[in-house]
């Protein structure tokens, strides 16, 4: 558990980050978001000392991060940030194994926990394990920052803008990807970003942050549903908005189990598609029913035009 | 193009050993014959458009490596075999061979010396200098300085103060230290190569991505293991090629030295100005120009190796 008490940082006269609080329960999803120069990167790096506050505590499960040393608090903890920073003369799994190799594994364990993040994340260790980072594509260079950050097994992991510099496709993949490994290690994760959409879709708690001050925090639906403020609500969407709640919720919630063999020619969705992908079939099939089927290609139900319209009220 | 090029330099030594013994009528034991400044303007147009080919081409360092050991392999066993022997610049070598070994072990271990303690002080004026940003400009202002002074009155200039430091310290006079000789030499080689060192050496620390730099600190590495482990490795490439300026310069710089009886190749170049014997001069020069040529190929692809990425470490 990460907790943030009265934090504040000065640089100078100005504040970056002022006086916020903010609890983060182990093996959540927290999403800092907010504008640049909001303070949310200052904050994340305020939890691995980069940098350090100057009012405040920041306690990780209880104690003062200031209790620990430097070194061995940032050991403790996976870093990961935009450009990956990688480094550049080493190996990929030179750099997966940093941290590891930092805290005196033996190479057997290291060489093992190199294969295991690899495999985890997808990258095929034969053909990656011994390129360089200059030899890699966005996407790969940030699935080997992603695994450096994951070396020692932290509980917590911190994540600056990890994706913020890839394209849209490769952005969603790793996105998706990221989602599926945490289902798995279950870490406790910070993660900072611009994108309210990457927010929405990532997290389990977001704050949002202006000038300094947590504005709003809260589950993506709550601050979907009552953003406090037009800021909130413009960062949101507006009234695109539906759309983004439609994002956020499973076809299997909303159909309608009792249609299960009405309807056989109209379009498919599972059950584990988003709202927002089966309106879209709609608009472009041009229909007000879908057929629901499950993982397997089982028809589990119906999703009616009209459900929809309901349960939005 | 380029296999012409080499071809010819290729060729060259033993063209030479033809016409030389085309030109001398045979039984004739003492005569010899020069190599005229239009056959050397012609190997130095040959040298050049290796230079200019292997640019354009963008060859790699190692392979140019290849192109430019070829010619000089080429003229080395030309010479075992005797095959020169008529030219007057070989003579002149077989006449002073003892004092050429010795000429050139003293211009290498001068130059050695002057770049070896300049990169050192490069080193730690440049760790100071990222430390107290506010001194860099200073400091380059007065390394640029020494630049300017013209190097023969900076052995000159140095002669004086050493000459009493000498005198009134007799101890340092035994050490060696005395207003001519290698003393001077060195200092004032060493204060040319002062700049172009620590210049490259600074922008070399300074070059590292800071982004590197910063996960090397999210990571939990040290200060001392972010210099050794990313920093320095991640600069030796460029701090290599200052290291290579500051060689190739000190090579041509140090046959001056010989003006202030620090022995070295300069000392036939002097020797043989002053008796307008040019085959003198070139005894001095040649291996001057060629010393200067080959670390500076050596030294490039030394730096391009390790800027692939290849420093691995893992032992």
């Amino acid at each position: 558990m990460i907790e943030l008490d009265g934090v504040s940082k000065y640089f100078g006269d100005e504040a970056a980050v002022d006086g916020i609080s903010l609890t983060i329960p182990d093996g959540s999803l927290c999403v800092l978001v907010g504008t640049s120069g909001c303070g949310k990167s200052t904050t994340l790096r305020m939890i691995n000392r980069l940098i350090e506050h100057n009012a405040g505590e920041i306690r990780i499960d209880g104690h003062q991060i200031r209790s620990f040393n430097e070194e061995a608090l940032r050991r403790r903890i996976g870093y990961a940030i935009q450009n990956t920073g990688l480094f550049p003369h080493w190996t990929v799994s030179r750099n997966i194994g940093v941290v590891p190799r930092l805290l005196k594994w033996d190479r057997v364990a290291i060489e093992r926990r190199v294969e295991m993040l690899m495999e985890l994340l997808d990258l095929d260790i034969d053909e990656f394990a011994d390129k360089y980072p200059h030899q890699l594509s966005g996407g790969q260079a940030q699935r080997v920052g992603v695994a450096r950050a994951l070396a020692a097994d932290p509980e917590i992991l911190l994540m600056d803008e990890p994706f913020g510099a890839l394209d849209p496709i490769t952005r969603s993949s790793l996105q998706a990807e990221l989602l599926r490994i945490q289902s798995r290690i279950r870490k406790t994760i910070v993660f900072v970003t611009h994108d309210m959409d990457e927010a929405l879709r990532l997290a389990d708690y977001i704050v949002v942050m202006r000038a300094g001050r947590i504005i709003q925090q809260g589950t993506p639906a709550d601050i979907l549903e009552n953003p406090v403020d037009e800021f909130v609500e413009t960062l949101v969407g507006g009234r695109d908005r539906g759309l983004k709640r439609a994002a956020l919720t499973r076809v299997g919630d909303m159909m309608d189990p009792a249609g299960a063999d009405a309807c056989v020619a109209a379009p498919v969705v599972t059950s584990d598609d988003s709202m927002r992908l089966a309106v879209s079939l709609m608009l472009w099939h041009g229909v007000s029913e879908l057929a629901v089927v499950d993982k397997s290609g089982q028809r589990v139900g119906t999703l009616p035009l009209s459900r929809l319209v309901n349960e939005a009220e | 193009m380029l296999a012409a090029v080499t071809a010819l330099l290729v060729a060259m030594p033993w063209g030479l050993g033809l016409i030389t013994g085309e030109l001398i009528a045979p039984g004739n034991d003492a005569a010899s014959a020069a190599i005229s400044s239009g056959t050397w303007l012609f190997v130095f147009a040959l040298l050049l458009m290796l230079v200019d080919l292997r640019q354009r081409l963008e060859m790699s360092a190692s392979l140019s490596v290849v192109f430019w050991s070829a010619p000089l392999v080429s003229l080395a066993i030309a010479l075992a075999q005797g095959w020169l022997d008529r030219l007057a610049l070989v003579r002149e070598y077989r006449n002073r061979q003892a004092s050429f070994f010795d000429a050139l072990i003293d211009h290498i271990v001068l130059v050695g010396l002057a770049v070896s303690a300049s990169l050192i002080i490069a080193v730690a004026l440049a760790l100071w200098m990222r430390r107290a940003p506010h001194i860099r400009q200073g400091t380059l202002g007065v390394l640029s300085f020494i630049q300017t002074i013209p190097s023969l009155a900076l052995f000159g200039l140095l002669l004086a103060p050493l000459a009493w430091l000498a005198a009134s310290y007799p101890l340092l006079g035994e050490l060696g230290i005395q207003g001519i000789g290698r003393t001077p030499a060195l200092l004032a080689l060493v204060g040319y190569s002062l700049l172009p060192m620590t210049r490259n050496t600074y922008i070399a620390l300074e070059s590292v991505d800071d982004s590197v730099i910063e996960s090397a600190r999210g990571m939990g590495m040290k200060p001392g293991q972010i210099f050794f482990q990313v920093r320095l490795p991640l600069a030796l490439p460029l701090l290599i090629e200052g290291v290579r300026i500051t060689s190739v310069q000190a090579i041509g710089l140090a046959a001056v030295a010989a003006l202030v009886g620090a022995g070295g190749l300069g000392t036939f170049i002097f020797q043989g100005l002053g008796q307008a014997a040019m085959n003198l001069v070139m005894l001095g020069a040649l291996p001057i120009v060629i010393m200067a040529m080959l670390l500076d190929v050596l030294l490039k692809a030394l730096s391009g190796a390790l800027s692939r990425g290849d420093t691995d470490d893992r032992a």
